[in-house]
């Protein structure tokens, strides 16, 4: 999967915030892929949450993998989907959902990339850097998984 | 017996506040109260930090105006080490250029935010408009060429801030003393000229007008209503340059009534001798207000509306324009429309665009001489550091002793300084929208927010919290048997 990616018309985006524990799995998926050089030539970012600048920014892409933490618990330890475009009027002025991302994209670019969203489960969000020892268990089976899968 | 309401949280702002509202058995609005109910921190949390480390950390308490929390540190710090009036010494122009070229580029994208994201959808669609239409989603489903132009706006001020602090949020420009980079003649063409992908200075001027066709549009139909909304009185602050017009970077706090008197002109250092802040048990916001007048007839509005009152003029043609219009409106008397509140912010818009299309065209944005070293003897160790952030007049103070450790810390935020000026205004749209009803609507709830985020108040800010910001509206009784619950 990782190496449908590898390619510079590819977007890899990691959403968080690293000092909040388990919220920095989006980053740590990129800092993983950066140490182990095992995805060169997609473009590589992180954010803090999304932003309507967002639907611009994907718009210069073929493909787009959000990589972003999850609290629910029916993801046991990582979930990979593929969002469709929705406005589901998630926005405030600090976040908004990748569904509505898409669609914003959609509707002011007229273009939507092929999208996949990678929800890692995390467990601890207190403001601490550093995961938790599940949360850094998840990620290497989610990375692990991306790596192997064709 | 009374009932009260609660619209908990208040919804399209930055962080978690409640309002209840109390009404008789007549209906009639008793008591209407903004609680702001996060947990206040950061004042105590970097006291034992090093004090170069104070602008970093502290501009984590906001994802919005981590700029102005940046700045009004990074001045305070300058004072810390010796740069000021104290020694003489001063920031180079490439240092005090970049800064305000950061703060301009943070003024328009925040403006934008509050404006078209928030604030828009309400007046396109109507205060009783379904919520799931009066939201800015709603608009991009409306008018997607409007909100491709929007992105675009707030995307080339994203960029700018990219450009001097190195990356789109908490991004670092300055220290002790100056910045730690000036731009290059690439930067200055790109956001003079556009690129791929990206405006340029004179497309920005132009979407920046956008907001105040639009209020131009809205105000012309529905005068009556946008005017007799919370017209609530208070004391207009600003920081002003030597001509009492508005510096959103540095000069003297000035504070008009009115009549646009002059109350109270004087040093930000020495605010500590003219306000003071009254506590409530009901909300961790404190009410700043000027100790001698008293917090009834002594609190202060800051922020668009306040600063746009206290002004005579703004430096650059296109807000200048709009400004005289503006005052002419209310035949030189302060405005305290507080739905004006958004005209002013479309005028600022425009006056950002303008100030930093004429920054990027300053040599001075891309020379070296970045940093002043005062001598090791002309440490002071306090220092206050006050900028207009797009809310209103923020304030950093901070001590370090002789080993560099933070040991006080104080902050007031524009939010807090609007405290009571805001309850005022809850008040208003209270006894306007609720008083008297038998029934209470979901729009007449939503009035209640709307004269809330006219302000753009940042609660998180104003309580410096450290936390979650639930979405939970709830109506409960004066025994607290809650009545019905939504979450949004």
């Amino acid at each position: 999967m990782l190496e449908f990616f590898d390619d510079p018309r590819s977007l890899i985006y990691g959403i968080g915030n690293c000092g909040r524990q388990d919220d920095g799995l989006g980053w740590a998926f990129i800092d993983r892929l950066e140490a182990r050089q095992c995805a060169s030539r997609p473009n590589l970012c992180r954010t803090y949450q999304l932003n309507l600048e967002d639907a611009d920014l994907i718009r210069g892409f073929a493909r787009v993998l959000f990589v972003d933490a999850t609290k629910d618990p029916a993801v046991s330890s990582f979930a990979l989907t593929r969002p469709e475009p929705r406005l589901d009027f998630s926005f405030t002025s600090h976040a908004i959902s990748v569904p509505s991302i898409l669609a914003t994209a959609q509707q002011c670019f007229g273009y939507v990339p092929e999208a996949y969203l990678l929800a890692i489960r995390g467990y601890e969000w207190e403001l601490q850097t550093g995961l938790t020892e599940p949360a850094e268990h998840n990620l290497s089976d989610a990375l692990e998984f991306l790596s192997s899968y064709r | 017996m009374t009932t009260r309401l609660e619209i908990d949280p208040v919804t399209r702002i930055e962080g978690h506040g409640k309002v209840t509202v109390e009404l008789d058995d007549d209906h009639n609005v008793v008591d209407a109260k903004l609680h702001v109910v996060e947990f206040r921190g950061y004042e105590k949390f970097i006291q034992g930090h090093p004090f170069w480390e104070a602008p970093i950390l502290m501009q984590r308490i906001c994802g919005i105006c981590f700029v102005s929390h940046h700045l009004a540190g990074a001045k305070a710090l300058d004072e810390i080490v010796g740069v000021g009036p104290a020694s003489g010494v001063y920031l180079t122009p490439t240092a005090l250029k970049m800064r305000r070229l950061g703060h301009y580029a943070q003024m328009l994208q925040s403006h934008v935010t509050a404006y078209f994201y928030l604030v828009l959808p309400e007046m396109l669609f109507g205060i009783d408009a379904p919520p799931e239409q009066r939201n800015f989603l709603g608009l991009i489903e409306a008018d997607p060429e409007l909100i491709k132009r929007v992105v675009m706006l707030r995307k080339w001020g994203q960029e700018i801030l990219v450009a001097v602090f190195g990356k789109r949020m908490h991004g670092i420009s300055s220290i002790p003393g100056g910045v730690n980079k000036s731009l290059t003649a690439t930067d200055v063409n790109r956001f003079l000229h556009g690129a791929e992908g990206l405006p340029s200075v004179d497309r920005v001027i132009e979407d920046a007008q956008l907001g105040l066709e639009l209020f131009y549009d809205f105000h012309a139909k529905h005068r009556s209503r946008v005017d007799s909304f919370a017209n609530v009185p208070a004391l207009n602050m600003s920081l002003v340059d030597d001509d009492g017009n508005v510096d959103y970077y540095d000069g003297r706090i000035k504070i008009v009534d009115d009549d646009k008197n002059v109350v109270r002109e004087f040093d930000y250092r020495d605010y500590l001798d003219h306000l003071s802040e009254g506590v409530e048990k009901w909300s961790y916001m404190k009410f700043p207000f000027i100790t001698d007048l008293g917090r009834d007839a002594g609190s202060v509005r800051v922020g668009p509306l306040a600063r746009m009152n206290v002004t005579h003029t703004l430096s650059t043609p296109l807000a200048q324009q709009a400004l005289e219009k503006f005052h002419a409106y209310t035949g030189g008397r302060a405005n305290n429309m507080t739905l004006h509140t958004n005209w002013a912010r479309t005028i600022e818009i425009i006056h950002a665009a303008e100030v930093v299309r004429d920054l990027l065209s300053d040599p001075d944005v891309q020379k070296d001489d970045l940093v002043v070293t005062p001598s090791a003897d002309a440490w002071t160790g306090d220092g206050v550091g006050v900028v207009e952030a797009p809310r209103g007049t923020l304030l950093h103070h901070y001590r370090a002793d002789r080993d560099g450790s933070v040991t006080f810390a104080n902050l007031i935020v524009a939010t807090t300084q609007n405290n009571e000026v805001l309850n005022r205004t809850i008040r208003s749209v209270a006894e306007d929208y609720l008083g008297g009803q038998t029934e209470i609507t979901e729009g007449m709830m939503n009035a209640i927010e709307v004269g809330i985020r006219a302000y753009d108040p940042c609660l998180s800010c104003a309580t410096h919290a450290l936390g979650q910001m639930p979405l939970i509206v709830t109506v409960v009784d004066a025994g607290g048997r809650v009545l019905s619950e939504r979450v949004r």
